[in-house]
C-alpha cells in the first residue's frame, strides 16, 4: 500500500494533472452555481477533452467537475434561493433565509466548510473500507431501495413548515408529476398526449428553476411597482461579510457533520440513490438537532452540503470496486476509464494500484482547491447582492429561460419551467411549501421503478417489502416519521393526565 | 456604481456561457443559388443526435466516430444527447428537422424495437430514415455468478428445463434489446425464464448480489466481471467469439440457433439528397476504418463492421423483419 501511495503521489502531483484538476474544479463550481447548468452538463462537455489525455488527468478533470459541482450548487441556493443542482435543493431552506438576513457570507462559509468536510470524510471511507462497503451496497435490491427512498420521502413531514396537510398535498402532487412520460417497466406512454417531448417526463431541473425563481421574481416586481424606491435599492442593505464558521461553531456542529457525511457516503455507495435524497435525510437530522433550522441556521446549511459532498466519495466505491456507476456523474466517469482501457472493477486495484491511489490523492487535492477557490470566491459571490434587486431579477428571468432550454436542448422544458414557475408562485401565495413537491419529484421515479421491479421478483406479492429486514426497518422508520406529529400530542396529553 | 458595473459584466459573461452551452450550431448561411449543392455541403456544423445516456458506450463511441468524420468534412459535428423513449425522442427529433444532412442520428437496433413497441408514430419506422453507413456490431452474453452450480450452458439448460419459470434472468427491461435476446435464447433452448427487468448496470449488481440466477447483457458489461472471476459467461450471442473472452463459445457452436446482434450506424431522414448522403457516407466510413477508431472500439468490445448506406438500408429492412417476428412471438409487437 505504501508503495502504491508513493507511486500514486508521483502521478497525482504532475503539473498536467494539477492543471486539469484546477480546470475541472472551476468548471464544476461555475456550472453548478448557474441555475440550469448542472455539473452533469459540464461532465458531458469534458468527455471529448478526455479523449486526448492520459488516464489520471482525464479522470482528475472529471473528478474536479464532480466535486466542484457538488459544492458549487450551494452558491446560487444561498444567494438567489435557486438551487444550482438538485442536490442543493435542501440547502435553499436555511441558506436563503440566512442570506435574507444579511448572513449570506456566513452561510456560504458554512457550505464550503461542510462540503470539504463531507468530501474528505467520504474519501477516507473510500480508501479504508471500499470493498467491504461495496459488498453491503450489493445487498440493496429494488425492495430495499424502495423502502430507503420512502424513508427519504417521509422527511416531507419536517419540510412542510406550518401545515402538514399542505406539505403532504404538495408532495403527492410531485409524485403525480413523475408519472408523466414512459413508465419505467413496460415503457408505455402515460399522459404524453402524443407529444414526443413529454416522453422524457417532467424534468427536475426545469421545475426546480421555475418554482424557486418565479415567486421571487414576481414578488420583487410587485414590490417595485408599489414602491418606486425599491428598484434602486441594493438587494441587501447590510454589509455582507464573508466568514468561515468559528472554532466554536465547528465544535458544536462536528457530530452533525460526521453524521451527515456518513449518510451521504452511504447513500452514494448504493447505486440508484444519490445526492438529493442524502441531502434531505441529512437536513432532517439537522432539524431534529436544532429547532431553529428552517429559519436560517448554519446547521441547516451544513448538513445537506456535507451529505451531498459525501456522495462524491461514496459514489466512487461501487464504480472503482465493482465497475458499477451509481449515478449519471459516475456513469460518465466510467466512460473516461474505459476510453483509456482501464476497466474499473475488482481487478483495477490489483493491476493499477498506483493509478487508484493517484485518484485518491487527486480527490484530496481537489477538495483543497475547492476550499481555496471558494474562500476567495465568497468575497466575489456576495457582491451579487449589491446589485439592485430588480435588475438582478431581470437577469435571473433571462437565465431561467436559457438555462431550462440548455438542459436537454428541448423547448418543452422551457414550457414546463414557465408552468412550474406560475404554480410555484400560486403555491407560495396560498401557503403551500415548495420543497416537498421538489423532493417528491426527485424521488418519485426511483420509488415507482423499484416498487414495480420488486414486485416482478415476488410475482406481485407485497410480502417482499417486509420479508427483507433492511426494507422492513426503513419502512417502520418512515411510518414513525409520518405518525410522530399525530402521536406526540397524544402522548404529551397522557403524560399530563398521569401527573394530575 | 462601480460594483454594479462589475456585476453587469459578470452576469453578461455568465449568461454568455449559458447561451453557448445552449446553442450547439451556428446559424445557417444560405448557399449561393448558382452553386450546386454537392460541392458546398457541409457549410456549417452538423448536429449528431445520440439516443442514449451521456458517458455510456453509445455516447462515447458516437462522439469518437464523429470526431474522425468531422475532420474529413472540414466542419464540426456536434454530438447532442437526446434520450428518452428507448430512442424514440431522438429519432422523432431528427425526423422533425429539414432533410438536408445537417441533422443526423447515431442509429441502432433501437429503431426497430422502439417502433414495433409502439413508441413511434405509425409512419415512422426504420424506412423513414436512410442509411448513411453501418458502423459496428456488438455481441451479447449470458452469464451466471462465478459460484453458481452450472459450469456450462448444457447444465444451465438442464436445470432450467427441470424448473420452468423458476430461473430468474435479468435483462434490460421489457422491449429492450437484451430482453429480445433473452426471449430468443428462451425460444431456442426450449425453456422458460422468469424475466427481471433491470437496466444493464442493475443487472450486474443483481447478479453479483445474488438476487438473480443469470443475466443477459451486452458482452461488454460482463467482460470485467468475468476477468475478475466474479462471473462466468455461458455463451456469446453473436456470429463469432469475442477477443476479450476467447474461451466462451457462441450459442451457435453449442447447437442453438440464436443470432441477434446489436448494430449501430449513421442515418438521416429519408428525403436527404443523394450527394449529401454520399459525402457523409465517405466521411463516416473513413472515420470508422481508421486505426484510431478501431483501437478505440476495441476497448468497448465493439466489432467495426462498416458497410455503405445502400447496404445499410437493405440490412435494416432485413433486421426489422426479424425483430418484428421475434417481438410478435413474445407478444411485444404493437405495430
Amino acid at each position: 500500500m505504501l508503495e502504491y501511495l508513493s507511486q500514486g503521489l508521483g502521478i497525482a502531483l504532475q503539473w498536467e494533472n494539477i492543471l486539469f484538476m484546477f480546470i475541472g474544479t472551476i468548471l464544476g463550481l461555475v456550472f453548478a452555481s448557474i441555475p440550469g447548468l448542472t455539473f452533469s452538463t459540464a461532465l458531458i462537455l469534458m468527455i471529448p477533452v478526455t479523449f486526448g489525455l492520459d488516464p489520471v488527468p482525464a479522470i482528475s478533470v472529471l473528478l474536479g467537475v464532480f466535486a466542484g459541482g457538488m459544492s458549487g450548487g450551494s452558491i446560487s441556493a444561498i444567494l438567489l434561493g435557486i438551487p444550482g443542482t438538485p442536490s442543493a435543493a435542501a440547502t435553499v431552506i436555511d441558506g436563503y433565509e440566512m442570506a435574507k438576513r444579511g448572513q449570506a457570507g456566513r452561510a456560504l462559509g458554512m457550505a464550503v466548510y461542510a462540503s470539504v468536510f463531507g468530501g474528505i470524510f467520504s474519501l477516507l471511507v473510500l480508501m479504508l473500507v471500499a470493498p467491504q462497503l461495496a459488498k453491503v451496497a450489493l445487498k440493496f435490491g429494488p425492495a430495499e431501495i424502495f423502502a430507503l427512498v420512502i424513508f427519504g420521502l417521509s422527511t416531507i413531514v419536517s419540510l412542510s413548515g406550518t401545515s402538514l396537510n399542505k406539505g403532504l398535498l404538495a408532495g403527492l402532487f410531485g409524485l403525480l408529476l413523475t408519472t408523466v412520460g414512459l413508465d419505467p417497466v413496460m415503457g408505455l406512454q402515460r399522459y404524453t398526449f402524443g407529444q414526443s417531448w413529454l416522453m422524457i417526463g417532467i424534468g427536475i431541473m426545469p421545475v426546480m428553476i421555475g418554482m424557486f425563481a418565479f415567486p421571487e421574481i414576481i414578488e420583487t416586481f410587485q414590490r417595485a411597482k408599489n414602491n418606486k424606491g425599491v428598484s434602486k435599492e441594493p438587494t441587501d442593505k447590510q454589509v455582507v461579510k464573508a466568514s468561515f464558521p468559528t472554532l466554536k461553531e465547528m465544535k458544536s456542529t462536528f457530530l452533525l457533520m460526521l453524521k451527515s457525511s456518513a449518510i451521504g457516503t452511504g447513500l452514494g455507495a448504493i447505486p440508484g440513490t444519490g445526492g438529493p435524497i442524502a441531502s434531505f435525510l441529512a437536513y432532517d437530522q439537522a432539524r431534529r438537532q436544532n429547532p431553529r433550522c428552517g429559519k436560517g441556521a448554519i446547521e441547516g446549511v451544513g448538513a445537506p452540503e456535507a451529505a451531498n459532498n459525501g456522495v462524491t466519495g461514496g459514489a466512487m466505491i461501487p464504480l472503482l470496486t465493482l465497475g458499477i456507476p451509481g449515478d449519471s456523474a459516475t456513469a460518465i466517469m466510467l466512460g473516461a476509464f474505459l476510453i483509456h482501457g482501464l476497466a474499473p472493477g475488482p481487478l483495477l486495484f490489483q493491476n493499477y494500484g498506483d493509478l487508484v491511489y493517484a485518484i485518491f490523492i487527486s480527490i484530496l487535492i481537489i477538495y483543497v482547491m475547492v476550499l481555496v477557490i471558494q474562500f476567495f470566491g465568497i468575497r466575489l459571490f456576495v457582491k451579487v447582492l449589491d446589485f439592485p434587486k430588480v435588475n438582478l431579477m431581470i437577469a435571473i428571468l433571462a437565465m431561467t429561460v436559457v438555462g431550462s432550454f440548455a438542459i436537454n436542448l428541448n423547448f418543452g422544458d422551457v414550457i414546463i419551467m414557465f408552468f412550474a414557475g406560475l404554480l410555484g408562485y400560486l403555491m407560495k401565495r396560498y401557503g403551500f411549501p415548495i420543497t416537498p413537491l421538489i423532493l417528491a419529484l426527485v424521488l418519485g421515479y426511483t420509488i415507482e421503478d423499484n416498487f414495480r421491479k420488486a414486485l416482478v421478483y415476488s410475482d406481485g406479492s407485497l410480502a417482499i417489502f417486509v420479508q427483507s429486514p433492511v426494507s422492513l426497518v426503513f419502512l417502520i422508520l418512515a411510518l414513525i416519521m409520518l405518525l410522530a406529529p399525530l402521536i406526540k400530542p397524544l402522548l404529551e396529553k397522557r403524560a399530563k393526565a398521569d401527573k394530575a | 456604481m462601480k460594483t454594479s458595473k462589475i456585476m453587469v459584466i459578470v452576469l453578461t459573461v455568465l449568461l454568455a456561457i449559458t447561451m453557448l452551452a445552449g446553442c450547439s450550431s451556428t446559424p445557417a448561411e444560405k448557399p449561393p443559388a448558382d452553386q450546386p449543392v454537392e460541392t458546398t455541403f457541409p457549410e456549417k456544423s452538423i448536429d449528431l443526435t445520440i439516443l442514449f445516456g451521456a458517458g455510456g458506450a453509445a455516447d462515447v463511441i458516437g462522439r469518437k466516430l464523429a470526431d474522425g468524420a468531422a475532420e474529413k468534412l472540414g466542419k464540426p459535428i456536434v454530438a447532442n444527447v437526446r434520450t428518452g423513449g428507448g430512442g424514440a425522442v431522438g429519432y422523432q427529433y431528427v425526423l422533425g428537422q429539414d432533410p438536408d444532412g445537417y441533422n443526423i442520428v447515431w442509429n441502432s437496433t433501437s429503431i426497430c424495437v422502439t417502433y414495433h413497441q409502439g413508441n413511434m408514430p405509425a409512419d415512422q419506422d426504420f424506412s423513414a430514415f436512410r442509411g448513411v453507413a453501418k458502423i459496428s456490431e456488438e455481441a451479447s452474453a449470458i452469464a451466471v455468478k462465478a459460484d453458481a452450480p452450472w459450469k456450462n450452458l448444457e447444465e444451465f439448460v438442464a436445470y432450467a428445463k427441470a424448473n420452468p419459470g423458476k430461473v430468474t434472468v435479468a435483462n434490460s427491461g421489457v422491449g429492450s434489446f437484451n430482453h429480445l435476446t433473452a426471449a430468443a435464447i428462451e425460444d431456442a433452448l426450449g425453456v422458460q425464464f422468469k424475466h427481471i427487468p433491470l437496466d444493464s448496470k442493475e443487472s450486474v449488481t443483481a447478479l453479483l448480489g445474488g438476487r438473480v440466477d443469470a443475466m443477459v447483457n451486452m458482452a461488454f458489461d460482463a467482460i470485467p466481471q468475468v476477468e475478475a472471476g466474479e462471473m462466468r459467461a455461458l455463451a456469446i450471442v453473436g456470429t463469432q467469439r469475442i477477443d476479450a473472452m476467447p474461451d466462451v463459445p457462441t450459442m451457435k457452436e453449442q447447437g442453438y440457433d440464436v443470432d441477434l446482434l446489436m448494430w449501430r450506424g449513421i442515418a438521416v431522414p429519408k428525403d436527404t439528397p443523394d450527394e449529401v448522403v454520399l459525402k457523409l457516407q465517405d466521411a463516416f466510413l473513413e472515420s470508422a476504418n481508421s486505426d484510431e477508431f478501431k483501437e478505440f472500439a476495441k476497448k468497448y468490445s465493439l466489432t467495426v463492421a462498416p458497410t455503405t448506406g445502400a447496404e445499410f438500408d437493405a440490412y435494416m429492412a432485413e433486421q426489422d423483419k426479424m425483430i418484428a417476428d421475434l417481438m410478435e412471438k413474445i407478444g411485444l409487437k404493437k405495430q
